[in-house]
This record gives C-alpha cells, structure tokens and sequence, in this order.
C-alpha cells in the first residue's frame, strides 16, 4: 500500500514525506485517517508558538528571526505560515517565505499553508499539520497566523505561547481597551520600534493590562524592530520564561484542555455530516421553503429534522 | 477530492530584480484557483529546490530575464534529481532565446512561455498536466 510505505518514511523522519502528508492533510485526503493513526503517539512533542497580529505588523520577519534564534539555543525548529485563500477564485498568493530567507537558508522547514476558506486565522487542518511537521523531530513548531483581524483568535487554542504582534499608528487608546485579539497574547510586542508612536503603544498596553484582571502570568510588552534585528533576544528570553511558567503551571492541563477543544469540534463536524447525509439535501430544502413562507417556524423544524 | 489544490512555486533566480513578469503570473495563476507560493528575487537553485520540496508543489516556475539560465536550468534539474523529486515539474519564463528552447526542454524543462504569452495559456497548460 501507498500509504505504509510513506508511514513508513515518516517514521525516517523523511522531508519529502513529512511534506506529502501536510498536502494530504490540507486536502483532507481519505488516506489521512491512517496515516496519522499510526503516527499518533509519535506526535504532540514539539512547543507550539503562535504568532498573530495585524497584515504586515511583521510576523514573517518575527518568526524567520525568532527560528533562527532557536538554532542558535540547538533547538530544531519547524514553521508553518498561514495566508487568506480568496474567497472569489480560490486560490492564494502565499508570500510569508519571502520575509524568512534566513531561516530557509539555515535549513529549516517551512510550510506555506492556505486558509482555504476557514475564518480564525488558521486553516481548518492547522493542527493536525503541527502534528504532520513534528514527524520531523522539531522541538519547536512556529505557527504564524493570517493577517489577523480583532476576532482571529483561534491561534490560542493551538499554542503553547501566543504572540500578538502590534505596530504603532493603527488607532486610539479605546482600540487597546476592545475585546478579542489583545486579550490572547501571552507576550505582547510593539513592533516597527523606531517608528514614532511606538512608546505611546507600548505605554497604552501596560495600561489596558494594569486595569484588567491580575493573573499568574502578566503578559510582558516588548518592544522590536525586527527589519534591525532589536528586541528579538528579549523576545526570545520572553518566551523562554512563559514555557517555564507553564511548566510549573500545569501546562499538560492547558494541552488537555485544547485536545478536548478539538475533540468536541471534531465530533460535531462528523455527527453533523453523518446527520446531513441521513437527512439528504431535499429536506433542507423543503424545511426552508415552508420556512419562507411562514408555514412553519424554524425551532419546529430543526427539531423535526433532528428526530428523523 | 475537490479539496486539492494545484501548488506553484514562483522563484526569481539570478540577480536582475525585474520582478513584474513574476507577480504578473503568480496573480493570474491565484485568480484561477491554485496556490502560489512566491519566493521573491535572487534565490538560488538550492533554495528553490529546497523551498518546491517543502511546500510539496506540482509545479516550480522560474522567472529569468538576465541570461543566467543557462546556470540554473540544468542547476535545478539535477538538484531535483538529486532529492528523488523529478515529479516536480519545471516551467520556465522570461528571456530565453527561442533556438535554446529544444535543448532545455531535452534536459527537463517542461515548457517555456517567453514575453507575449497569455496567462491564460500557461494556466491552461498546467491544468492540462496536472491531471
């Protein structure tokens, strides 16, 4: 069979391999469910570290350094970079290697994803890709997120460590104070540090922190210029200190806790094609009609479909 | 499955920095549904290779205008060779004199587009081979 046989050069940690089984994975292949049965207990190994924030804040060139800086401290790194599919021909100009010539100098292995229509700023199979990429042996996975909007919070339920890449001139005090992206970060940065504005940033962060609730952790704020190079080894010693905390903290709670996340969502995608299927499309159909012309109410329809 | 996607890689090899004819096709190739990953300029053969196997493309298009194909063609072939990944094909465009043409396509370069192809064409072309 095909697929022992690249189970097998998975197992090799084969780079060929590892990335035919994140093309399956991404195409939601048939194959897919083997494949990664067999390779299950191998995974899960690798510290997962998100990195989100705003179209052109500088994430690509945040990670491309930050990889690097992981080779330094002999750690194996693997990158997966997430770009919006358009949503009119369905295709994708994915770019984020442009800003990671460093990193794809030094070896490393990145994997330019598509969002492929799912809203969040990861792609329906992120995670099942993480899984794909630590076939490698990585010790670290560098997830980088779409260009992320102030609801693209998904990437929490992924990392390990988030990081919230901000740049200054993108809005007012009360931006800081909203619901939604901020609130994800375990390490907050202010990239674009030479730029003006970038200390009022800074200051406006601590100050949205100061009036929230005091936790354990204290998401720290640093301040990068990542086009020179500043700020990534504080940076990097940030997260040093975030995966220690978690490690005293029950950090295989947190992970059991976004295995569960999946797991429920998992499960609600398969009993509602399962149910789809049974129920066939004709009904939805119908329902919706009668629906539209007030024959019957919505509630008394969905419970009508669910008991069929 | 429908869910497959035809992936390109778009590379600019050498060192011009005439980078429009790149773009140009890396925009049409996305606005007829594939995924393009675009690697920017003065990337090496090594690079490129390295890169087509990661994002495990069908396809890598190289974009040359400064006569340095005749380094990097053959580079990229046996670099492909090399990591047992021949099933990646190579389209090429840009300036190549039209004369050359037979003796690349001899080494494994699939297809050459030179300056006034349609996208549609090269678009075209790829759906054809894919399937």
């Amino acid at each position: 069979m095909k697929s022992d046989k690249l189970i097998k050069q998975l197992k090799q940690g084969d780079v060929r391999a590892v990335a035919r089984l994140l093309t399956l994975i991404e195409n939601e292949d048939k194959s897919v469910e083997t494949i990664l049965r067999n390779i299950w207990p191998l995974t899960g190994k690798s510290y997962i570290i998100g990195i989100t924030g705003p179209p052109g804040a500088g994430k690509s060139t945040i990670v491309d350094l930050l990889a690097n800086m992981a080779l330094k401290n002999n750690l194996k790194v693997g990158i997966l970079a997430v770009d919006p599919t358009s949503p009119f021909s369905g295709g994708a100009v994915l770019g984020d290697r442009l800003r990671m010539n460093s990193a794809q100098q030094s070896g490393i292995f990145i994997r330019s994803v598509a969002s492929r229509g799912h809203l969040g700023g990861l792609a329906a199979t992120t995670r099942f890709m993480i899984n794909g990429l630590e076939m490698l042996g990585n010790d670290i996975t560098l997830v980088e997120t779409v260009g992320a909007g102030q609801g693209d919070v998904e990437i929490v339920k992924v990392a390990d460590t988030t990081i919230v890449v901000e740049v200054p001139g993108l809005g007012d005090e009360v931006q800081a104070q909203k619901a939604g992206i901020l609130e994800i970060g375990d390490i907050l940065v202010v990239n674009k540090g030479d730029r003006p504005g970038s200390d009022r940033l800074a200051k406006e962060l601590k100050m949205m922190l100061s009036l929230g609730e005091h936790t354990e952790w204290t998401p720290p704020i640093v301040t990068t210029t990542a086009i020179k190079e500043r700020g990534i080894e504080e940076l990097w010693n940030e997260i040093i200190e975030h995966k220690k905390y978690l490690e005293n903290n029950e950090i295989n709670k947190t992970r059991l806790n976004k295995i569960q996340y999946d797991l429920e969502n998992q499960l609600s995608q398969q009993l509602f094609t399962k149910k789809m299927i049974q129920v066939g499309e004709n009904e939805i159909e119908n329902m919706s009609k009668k629906i539209f012309k007030r024959e019957i109410d919505p509630f008394t329809a969905i419970e009508t479909i669910i008991k069929q | 499955m429908e869910k497959a996607k035809i992936r390109v890689l778009i590379a600019k090899p050498g060192l011009d920095g005439h980078d429009r004819g790149a773009k140009v096709i890396a925009r049409a190739l996305r606005d007829s549904g594939m995924e393009v990953i675009y690697t920017g300029l003065r990337q090496s053969p090594e690079d490129i290779v390295g890169a087509a196997i990661q994002e495990d493309v069908h396809f890598i298009g190289l974009s040359i205008l400064s006569g340095a194909h005749s380094h990097i063609f053959p580079k990229v072939v046996e670099l492909l060779k090399e990591n047992n990944a021949e099933d990646i094909k190579i389209i090429a465009g840009g300036i190549i004199p039209d004369q050359e043409i037979p003796k690349w396509k001899k080494i494994g370069i699939d297809a050459i587009f030179g300056p006034g192809t349609s996208t549609k064409d090269i678009i075209e072309y790829i759906n054809r081979s894919v399937k």
